[in-house]
């Protein structure tokens, strides 16, 4: 396993990219690891490309960004045009096959395509709830991490949404547990 | 008849406020200013509530930093046009104090115009006075927001132009409860009592407190050894633009 | 009891000025700083905050934040801002005032790119505003941090050296630093034995210790005396080249007696290494790791004081280096200082790396180090 597992999540801002970083990192240190999320902002609020770092490790991270990804999670197919200079030849790619039809920049790394939006659309009648699938779709190649804590870390993202919607948390669990279980 | 030798039952008049530093005198704003006019106003208002050891007197950059060493008060001078935000900041770190802001006409509405009328939007609880005396005066003569039609000025020789800024008027517009008045240097009493009314509507903690006087620069209006001139364009032209009023 | 959490750098700054016994935060929103402002909204209105007395004002922009700052501290709370950016070039106009008249104003500095709006994510390129800014001499503290730790551990310590000290301190962090989420140790101060150093008004002190005439220079100040109470009044605006000379001269003597005490700095990595990498902040952390990468090639020298500058540690770890380079997210901005420290002292060349506005990562200094 390189050290620390380095993850990249690139989307269209709103997509609800920066979450799932960042619901990883919390969940990873609530198992017990180390780990660093930093989000790559930029001034739009919606609509533009935006990019998460997580880490995961049983040491000390030294500096919250990097140059290679072990795992590169791609929402939309200029997302992942975006993340092709983080990829090393033995990078996963994740992607949304819904948004993502050609993977071909990926060369012949390992995709993960999952078709995300249908299967939120069809099985929970929430589309938007797709990035929840992909990131449990992701968990399995993430070494070392468990289910463990989602529930906590989605409820510290989520918090102020699960008060004023609070049939959201059953929705977003379910639709993670949906995604863990398509790589069983 | 009242005993005139011992001075019993007889009130005599100081020509100061008991706040006012006697040692700093003769004062340094130029002979004829009325800054010192405002100065004497607000001292005796402070004397009569009894403010003089809870005030913070701010005083900002153009001829109102003269003021620093006018009173025996805690005062402290800020930057051009920044006494207002300063005094917001200790007001509200410090809720007992009487926070002044004592700020001539191009800091209030010129450099400052921002913090004034945020301070107003916000209720702020501080006083701030702001003498209008319709030039930038320690700078040398140059236009103010308050510069009168017409009127030559360092920097618009051949006149300033149509508009100026009518600030209580402004400030009411986003303020309904704060006090809001116009006073002028040449009628004491009436000025004094304007700064008392407004020290107990602070100190009744009621809101933001705004007075505009105005006040003569003869050294600006060119009208040094001209005192009837001097009087003339204070409480005929000025008083004619800027109404003397309570708003 | 200290607990480890797992939070964004911003909140771990605003725990610790909480930690610290901050009273008062005004501010002016501004990316990437601005959820160290959300963090003081929210202790504000808590049943806690409102106990404790917390001040918070937004303020209509950044001048004013400064300004009302400088008032909270003339009023004797321990009070503080956060801002980046073109936000911290406005900041300026009161940290000036701060100067001048010994105000212990406390800012932590997110920088974000620039010159001008730029990005809002990230650089290096703050230093010299945080050290120099205004018309003055540049009489302020600027700690740079590395790690989300530092945030916290000098978030506090902040406090105490602006009021022990009577100079502007700030925290000059970065955008990364301030998104950034990872694991962060709170704690008291009292429970790592930290006393915090209380602050006392310059306006209407009742109790006053520390004679203010100890602390503000002698022109600016005025102290009289009517009817048994002192007044206090103070004054930036001078009639005389002597009298600024004067102030001057005070506040670089008091600089100067508490230089020694404020100055950090850290050396890392084997001290026989040939190859000296100069950096701080963030780009010390990828520094650091650069040098756990290179097999005992480098070695680091970090100030962590920027002003003042650890001038001397320096020239002594340039010692025995055949090669310095130094590493930073801007244009000769911290190699001015190295090249200032070192000039006359090594024949060492020196490299400098400055990638304005852009994050270095280790393996690029990796790269630097074995490059022939």
């Amino acid at each position: 396993m390189p050290e620390p597992f380095r993850i990249i999540v690139s989307g269209e801002g709103g997509q609800g990219v920066l979450s799932i970083a960042k619901i990883i990192a919390t969940a990873a240190w609530t198992q017990g690891k180390k780990s660093t999320y930093m989000p790559y902002f930029t001034t739009e609020k919606q609509g533009g490309v935006s990019i998460g770092f997580a880490q995961v490790s049983d040491a000390a991270i030294p500096f919250p960004k990097f140059a290679q990804a072990d795992m590169a999670v791609a929402l939309s197919q200029r997302a992942l045009l975006r993340l092709v200079p983080y990829l090393h030849e033995q990078t996963v790619v994740v992607t949304n096959s819904f948004l993502v039809k050609d993977t071909s920049v990926a060369g012949g790394r390992k995709v993960l395509a999952v078709d995300a939006t249908t299967i939120a659309r069809e099985q929970l009648k929430k589309p938007r709830t797709f990035n929840m699938v992909i990131m449990g779709a992701m968990l399995r190649s993430i070494p070392g991490m468990s289910p463990d804590g989602f529930g906590k870390a989605l409820e510290k993202s989520f918090g102020s949404k699960y008060v004023r919607d609070p049939a959201l948390k059953e929705l977003n669990e379910k639709a993670f547990r949906l995604g863990y279980d398509l790589t069983a | 008849m009242p005993d005139m030798t011992t001075n019993q039952n007889v009130q005599i008049r100081s020509a100061f406020p008991k706040c006012v530093r006697i040692d700093s005198k003769p004062h340094l704003f130029c002979p004829g200013c009325g800054h010192p006019e405002v100065l004497k106003a607000l001292g005796f208002a402070i004397d009569e509530l009894g403010l003089q050891a809870k005030t913070a007197f701010g005083i900002d950059i153009g001829c109102s930093l003269l003021a620093w060493d006018y009173f025996n008060m805690d005062t402290v001078e800020t930057h051009h046009g920044r006494t207002i935000p300063t005094m917001v900041g200790f007001k509200r770190a410090n809720p007992d104090a009487v926070a002044i802001a004592y700020v001539g006409d191009g800091g209030a509405y010129a450099i400052g115009l921002s913090h004034l009328m945020n301070a107003a939007v916000r209720d702020e609880k501080i006083f701030v006075i702001v003498v209008n005396n319709a030039v930038y005066a320690m700078t040398g003569g140059q236009e103010a927001p308050t510069t009168l039609p017409g009127m030559k000025v360092s920097t618009a020789p051949s006149g300033a132009d149509e508009h100026y800024m009518k600030a209580p008027e402004m400030i009411r517009n986003v303020n309904p409860t704060a006090f809001v008045a116009r006073g002028i240097t040449s009628v004491q009493p009436a000025l004094k009592m304007l700064m008392k009314d407004a020290l107990k509507f602070y100190l009744d903690g009621k809101g933001f407190v705004f007075v505009e006087v105005l006040s003569q620069c003869p050294l600006n209006w060119k009208t040094m050894d001209k005192p009837q001139e001097t009087f003339d364009f204070l409480e005929k032209t000025l008083a004619k633009a800027y109404p003397v009023k309570r708003y | 009891m200290a607990e480890k959490k797992f939070l964004m750098g911003n909140e771990a700054l605003g725990r610790a000025a909480r930690a610290a016994g901050a009273k008062a935060f005004y501010g002016y929103p501004i990316t990437p700083s601005s959820e160290i402002m959300h963090f003081w909204a929210g202790e504000f209105t808590t049943e806690q905050g409102k106990k404790d007395g917390l001040v918070f004002l937004q303020a209509e922009d950044e001048i004013a934040a400064g300004f009302m700052l400088v008032g909270g501290v003339l009023a004797g709370l321990r009070s503080f801002t956060a801002s980046a950016g073109p936000g911290h070039v406005l900041l300026q106009d009161a940290f000036s005032m701060a100067e001048a008249m010994r105000l212990p104003v406390v800012a932590y500095l997110m920088q974000r790119g620039g010159p001008s709006t730029s990005t809002v994510i990230y650089s290096q390129s703050e230093v010299n505003l945080a050290c120099f800014g205004g018309n003055g001499n540049g009489f302020r503290v600027v700690y740079s941090p590395s790690t989300i730790q530092d945030l916290y551990d000098y978030g506090i310590k902040v406090f105490n050296t602006a009021w022990k000290h009577r100079f502007p301190t700030f925290l000059l962090g970065d955008g990364y630093l301030a998104k950034t989420m990872a694991e962060v140790e709170l704690y008291t101060p009292a429970e790592r034995g930290i006393a915090m150093v209380e602050p006392e008004a310059y306006l209407l002190e009742k109790n006053r210790k520390r004679p203010l005439a100890e602390i503000v220079p002698s022109p600016e100040l005025e102290v009289r005396e009517d009817g048994g109470v002192q007044y206090d009044c103070l004054r930036n605006c001078l009639n005389f080249e002597e009298e600024t000379a004067a102030v001057n001269a005070e506040i670089m003597a008091a600089y100067a007696k508490a230089a020694p005490e404020i100055l950090e700095w850290e050396n890392y990595g084997p001290t026989d290494a040939k190859t000296l990498i100069v950096a701080h902040g963030i780009v010390a952390a990828a520094a650091q790791a650069a040098v756990d990468q290179s097999g005992g090639q480098a070695r680091l020298f970090r100030p962590i004081t920027l002003q003042p500058f650890p001038l001397e540690e320096l020239r002594k770890a340039a010692k025995g280096a055949t090669k310095i380079i130094v590493a930073e997210s801007a244009l000769n901005q911290l190699a001015r200082f190295v090249k200032d420290a070192l000039y006359g002292v090594t024949s060492a060349p020196l490299i400098e790396y400055g990638r304005p506005s852009m994050g270095i990562l280790p393996e690029e200094i990796v790269g630097l180090i074995t490059a022939k």
